[in-house]
């Protein structure tokens, strides 16, 4: 080998090597230790062994009603996600690429609420939503619509879906952005060559707007759907998964099996579950994606 | 007329939103300046009296202050690393021939796609045996690992779209590839480089489930932890909580006021590069 060759791959070696070091003792290291742990029992005592239980872990979570409500409860947020936050995203990206005056300013207020720190949005709205002094049913009892006034953080799906609500408000300037990316790439002359053919109004918005902004629904479901699965932040903020479970997500629910209840193995196969779920929707919708485009 | 109506509709519409995206930060600044009565009364009502000892109380018992500044160092160290370790992968994978090189790349996108919940528990067992845990050392690798795939992506798609006309012109003038990249290479990627310190740095203020994991130094909580810890230990005195929310949020809109237009495009390639 000459010199310079040497040389060469000295470079590449000390240049890969603190995010290569890195990412493979904090990522793909721990990932490979998550699904062999997934096949054993553990108590999480630093030290003590390790006994192989096949995939007991897995019945055992599969036969936990626990596992099945926080996997609906994800699935409401995907509900939630595609029902609520997409439209409205979508709605709000509109109004900011049409020609209403102010709409800088209304972009930048827009995409505030995602800078704000999570657990700083969840507070915020644990006391607007607190059942006896929070601002939601002081406002419905001032109009006089007492029965709706609900307990919302503590009330059985209806928790799950205030949750939603305030995710919801945090990310619909974030999606906004996605949405407006793809707007903004529509020439303008289609849009005019579209009002010749008495395309106007709604009509622009169903034949032209939305069949080209099919990149961006692709992007939004692919976040949306992983987001879901992986949500944390926010409901360990608002409810910590509870009352009685109640609003467990699949994330909070291997938070506990393994830091509350010491259950390492059974923690480790909802991750598995969960790594599994999110790569494999993924690439269906992906998929999916790609294949309308023909 | 049809149009005029139709325009004003969505003026509504758009001033609507606009108002619901402040609406609860005005609350909890009101909040956060009443007393117990003040809050339980009305949260609407502006306060009687502007209690800004809840601030001075959300520093002294929350250690808000402190907290604010732990997450701000960590957020920062974290960036600064992401960027220097991330500009070296990147610098390799764009401009060096090598066998492995499309495999390390592929690897580094991978990472993109685990949920960070997955790794939690080897984790924290790792950092058990390295003495790890309550230090801000370990925690700020972690969080540079959770960027570096995003990062060296983003570079290695900006150093590629760079032509080699720069690295030729540096090589005659006898600059070698430290040189190259940290004088010639990095200022021209300013661009992608803010845009991949604000990803980091937002990821990295206001983190939950790591600092839960790792740190249970009540000294070393960020913001997060710290409010979550005085929420549940103080819920017989209010003001002072939205005091500490106020406090935990006002570093962040101020970044983005002045920053907002480099904060929406980086988020933006944060998120198409899914």
């Amino acid at each position: 080998m000459t010199n310079k060759k040497y040389k060469d791959r000295l470079i590449i070696v000390l240049f890969l090597l603190p995010a290569l070091a890195l990412f493979i003792s904090l990522i793909v290291y721990p990932v490979f230790n998550t699904i062999v742990l997934s096949f054993q029992s553990w108590k999480g005592i630093y030290g003590a062994p390790k006994t192989f239980v096949g995939i007991e872990n897995y019945i055992r979570v599969f036969q936990s009603e626990n596992f099945w409500n926080a996997l609906l409860n994800s699935f409401y947020f995907m509900l939630g996600g595609f029902g609520v936050l997409l439209p409205l995203s979508f709605g709000l990206a509109l109004l900011i690429t049409s020609k209403l005056k102010g709409r800088k300013f209304m972009k930048t207020s827009y995409f505030m609420p995602v800078m704000l720190s999570t657990t700083a949005v969840a507070l915020m709205w644990v006391y607007i939503l607190n059942p006896s002094f929070g601002l939601l049913n002081e406002l419905l009892r001032a109009v006089g619509l007492d029965v709706l006034a609900k307990d919302w953080l503590s009330t059985p799906t209806l928790n799950v879906w205030s949750v939603i609500m305030v995710n919801t408000w945090m990310y619909a300037g974030y999606n906004m952005l996605i949405f407006t990316a793809g707007l903004v790439t529509i020439p303008q002359e289609l849009y005019e060559a579209g009002e010749l053919d008495g395309c106007t109004g709604w009509k622009k918005i169903r034949y032209i707007a939305i069949p080209l902004s099919r990149e961006s629904f692709k992007v939004f479901s692919v976040l949306c759907v992983t987001g879901c699965l992986k949500a944390f932040d926010l409901i360990w903020a608002m409810t910590k998964g509870g009352p009685n479970n109640s609003s467990e997500m699949p994330a909070t629910l291997l938070y506990n099996e393994a830091f509350t209840f010491k259950n390492f193995g059974k923690s480790s196969s909802i991750g598995v579950i969960l790594l599994f779920l999110g790569i494999t929707l993924s690439l269906i919708l992906n998929k999916t994606f790609d294949q309308k485009e023909d | 007329m049809k149009k005029k109506v139709g325009t004003g509709i969505l003026y509504v519409l758009a001033i609507f939103w606009a108002f619901m995206t402040f609406f609860p930060l005005v609350i909890t600044f009101l909040s956060s300046v009443k007393d117990n009565a003040g809050i339980t009364l009305s949260m609407f009502a502006l306060p009687e009296e502007w209690r800004w000892s809840n601030y001075a109380d959300a520093i002294k018992v929350a250690n808000m202050g402190r907290a604010v500044l732990n997450s701000i160092f960590v957020a920062l160290t974290s960036t600064v690393l992401v960027i220097i370790s991330g500009m070296l992968a990147a610098y390799i994978l764009s401009r060096k021939n090598f066998k492995l090189r499309k495999l390390i790349y592929s690897l580094f996108i991978i990472g993109v796609m685990v949920p960070v919940h997955c790794t939690i528990i080897p984790i924290s067992g790792m950092a058990t045996a390295t003495g790890g845990k309550n230090t801000y050392w370990f925690l700020i690798l972690v969080y540079v690992a959770f960027n570096l795939s995003q990062a060296v992506f983003l570079f290695t798609g900006f150093l590629n779209s760079i032509g080699t006309e720069l690295d030729e012109a540096a090589r005659i003038d006898g600059c070698n590839d430290f040189q190259l990249l940290f004088r010639v290479l990095m200022p021209v990627s300013v661009p992608i480089i803010s845009t991949q310190a604000i990803l980091t740095f937002v990821f990295g203020y206001g983190e939950l489930v790591f600092s839960m994991v790792l740190i249970s130094d009540e000294s070393k909580y960020n913001i997060s932890r710290g409010m979550l810890s005085f929420q549940s230990a103080y819920q017989s005195n209010l003001g002072p909580i939205f005091a500490s929310i106020i406090i935990a949020v006002v570093p962040i809109i101020i970044l983005y006021i002045v920053f907002h237009e480099k904060v929406q495009a980086g988020m933006l390639a944060g998120a198409v590069k899914g």
